[in-house]
């Protein structure tokens, strides 16, 4: 008889992974109604909630070996009675987690997840950009927030930023031209820690606009292989605007001010904030009364440049003029230390106290 | 008991003046142990039962301001009539202004010039961050606009002002001036240049503030009036403004630094500094080291006074 005990014991640890695959039915079970398409339902404000998951789509996400009861954790029978709540993917996407996408921990100290924390209709959870049954891999091309797909994701709340995006020289050059390199939304706003623009913590913040903007328009390999003007970095720094920056003064005007934040357009261009028409008004913002002599001039000064014409000569001048000055009076100096010492008044108390 | 209570009280009075004549060291001063005794005698008097180290220490001060006193008192006497009062009250105050007013501009304007330097970041922050560092700047250069108004004034209406700017035109002598210092300096002569009322060295520092001063005032007002300035100027003039200002304020600065701090506090026979600036004399020895000509001439003047 002992040997039956034995017999049922290796029987049911054998049985043990089919219990443990025996859910995949159930994932066929959950698509027998919202497999088919056109599965909706009319909510009391008349309108209608798309109750359809394309299967072929939750196959090819990077959730594919998952079951629906995994993230939906809450659907417990079939059919459901109530309506399952928001998915939570801290349930796996936790910290330390050892597999799996790394939790983006910062996201509850962005401005979204603050929202999102006090239950505002508006703020987006993870899924909002990241996708439902169709989340990808970051970078795979069918993500929702790849570098390319991201801007519009983020339109879908922020149409009005999108719409300016999409006509800047960024947005053409990354959406029409497909140039990898152009910056899209997160690449300034961050993409989990994304901060008001009045938070000093945030990426464009006023004091760290420049950050942003240098880290492409001071690489050297970018502006070479883009053939984007060099050096607006370093000419604004050595602007008043640049310094009072640096010393902290964020009511000071910094890239984005002049330029616009998504509106950015080459000076070329007529809608352009930066173009020779618009320049006056641009100026004027903070310039009251500011009119077409604000256009006389660059803008961009490199002080060293000869291509600054006159002021590269008055900075020459006073270099020369400097340097001999101070060369003829050190001649002086030297030449009075050394009578000095001939004559042995240096080494000696001297008289004149008073 | 009287008796012996008085004895005390000498005693311990004898006791004091001799520690404050040791504590003071004016042992051989007969005039000054008069002076000890008398005040010490003075403050006992008034209540020994109180005089502890506080009020022992009170009677030092005294006689140490009073010691002050009378030796400042013998010693001006003989300073008003060795001394040659070689700038009048209304020089030295434009010199007080301009020095304190370069000061205050050279402080505020330098973490502008090198904003990345560290050092800047701690004037900066000591300034109370770049608000208050123009506040600051705009201060110095209202004192400066009030000197040079000051000194246009000075110029033209004020004999002496305008004897020193006539002295000041920069003449064939002091080419000639600067041969001889440069041949006495190799020791080719042993004869200094004789200098009149302003030296070579003198002139060069006034023409310097002068040519600065128009720089710096001029370029400064385009950049603190820059939405009047910009209405009529062109944005390049702003540029050449902001470059010459900032140019001219390094060659200033090192002027100052270096030349003229060399002339007046560190070369040997000034180290640290004089107090001519304060009260604008000099010595009859002062007067014949550095400025022979002029010497000569207080002394012909004072003569010509006199005779008359």
């Amino acid at each position: 008889m002992k040997k039956i005990k034995y017999v049922f014991f290796i029987i049911t640890i054998l049985l043990v992974p089919f219990n443990a695959f025996s859910q995949a039915p159930l994932y066929q079970k959950c698509l027998l109604c919202h497999g088919r398409p056109g599965f909706k339902k009319m909510l009391p404000d008349g309108n209608t909630l798309e109750l359809f998951v394309n299967k072929s789509e939750l196959e090819h996400s990077i959730h594919s070996k998952l079951h629906c009861t995994d993230c939906h954790a809450d659907v417990m029978e079939i059919p459901h009675l109530k309506t399952p709540g928001k998915v939570n993917c801290y349930r796996c996407h936790y910290k330390d987690n050892p597999n799996g996408a790394l939790p983006a921990n910062e996201f509850f100290k962005s401005i979204h997840g603050k929202l999102a924390a006090q239950e505002d209709p508006k703020a987006p959870h993870c899924q909002d950009c990241h996708g439902g049954h169709n989340v990808q891999k970051v970078d795979s091309p069918l993500s929702t927030v790849n570098h390319r797909d991201v801007a519009s994701t983020c339109g879908k709340c922020h149409k009005a930023q999108y719409d300016n995006y999409i006509q800047s020289i960024h947005g053409t050059a990354l959406l029409d031209r497909h140039i990898q390199s152009a910056p899209t939304c997160t690449t300034c706003h961050g993409k989990h820690l994304i901060l008001k623009p009045d938070d000093p913590e945030a990426t464009i913040y006023a004091l760290n606009v420049i950050n942003v903007c240098s880290h492409c328009h001071e690489n050297k390999e970018l502006i070479k292989k883009y053939n984007i003007p060099g050096g607006r970095i370093s000419t604004y720094k050595e602007s008043y605007h640049g310094v009072a920056d640096e010393f902290g003064s964020a009511r000071v005007a910094n890239c984005s001010s002049c330029h616009r934040a998504h509106f950015i357009l080459p000076q070329n261009d007529p809608r352009s904030s930066i173009n020779k028409a618009n320049l006056a008004k641009t100026c004027g913002k903070c310039h009251p009364n500011a009119n077409v002599n604000f256009t006389k001039g660059k803008i961009h000064v490199n002080y060293k440049s000869r291509s600054t014409g006159i002021l590269y000569y008055i900075g020459m001048f006073f270099e020369i003029l400097t340097m001999s000055t101070l060369t003829l009076l050190f001649i002086h100096i030297l030449l009075d230390l050394f009578r000095r010492y001939k004559a042995g008044e240096i080494g000696k108390k001297t008289k004149h106290g008073d | 008991m009287e008796v012996r209570y008085d004895n005390a009280r000498d005693t311990f009075i004898e006791a004091l003046e001799r520690h404050a004549i040791d504590e003071l060291g004016i042992r051989d001063n007969p005039e000054l142990i008069d002076l000890v005794k008398r005040l010490i005698r003075l403050e006992t008097a008034k209540d020994l039962d109180i005089l502890l180290t506080t009020k022992l220490k009170k009677v030092y001060k005294l006689i140490r301001k009073e010691q002050k006193l009378k030796a400042r008192f013998v010693n001006r006497k003989q300073w008003e009539q060795e001394t040659f009062q070689r700038f009048n009250i209304y020089f030295r105050i434009q010199h007080i202004m301009l020095f304190t007013s370069v000061i205050i501009l050279i402080i505020t304007g330098l973490p502008i010039k090198f904003p990345e330097s560290s050092a800047s970041k701690i004037l900066m922050f000591f300034m109370g961050g770049i608000v208050m560092q123009g506040i600051l700047h705009r201060v110095g250069a209202v004192l400066l606009i009030a000197f040079y108004v000051f000194h246009t004034g000075y110029t033209i209406f004020n004999k002496d002002g305008r004897r020193d700017f006539i002295a000041l035109l920069p003449g064939l002598k002091d080419i000639k001036d600067v041969l001889q210092m440069i041949k006495y300096f190799f020791g080719l002569s042993k004869e200094k240049p004789e200098f009149e009322r302003f030296s070579y060295v003198e002139k060069f520092d006034y023409w310097a503030v002068y040519w600065g001063g128009i720089v710096m005032v001029g370029s400064g007002l385009i950049m603190w009036l820059h939405n009047l300035t910009l209405r009529y100027l062109p944005k390049y003039v702003y540029d050449i403004a902001r470059e010459a200002h900032s140019d001219e304020a390094l060659l200033a600065t090192l002027t100052i630094v270096i030349w003229h701090f060399y002339n007046v506090h560190f070369n040997p026979s000034r180290f640290p500094g004089s107090m001519v600036w304060w009260h604008g004399k000099l010595t009859k020895e002062q007067m014949l080291e550095e400025h022979p000509l002029e010497y000569k001439k207080f002394i012909k003047d004072k003569e010509g006074r006199h005779g008359s």
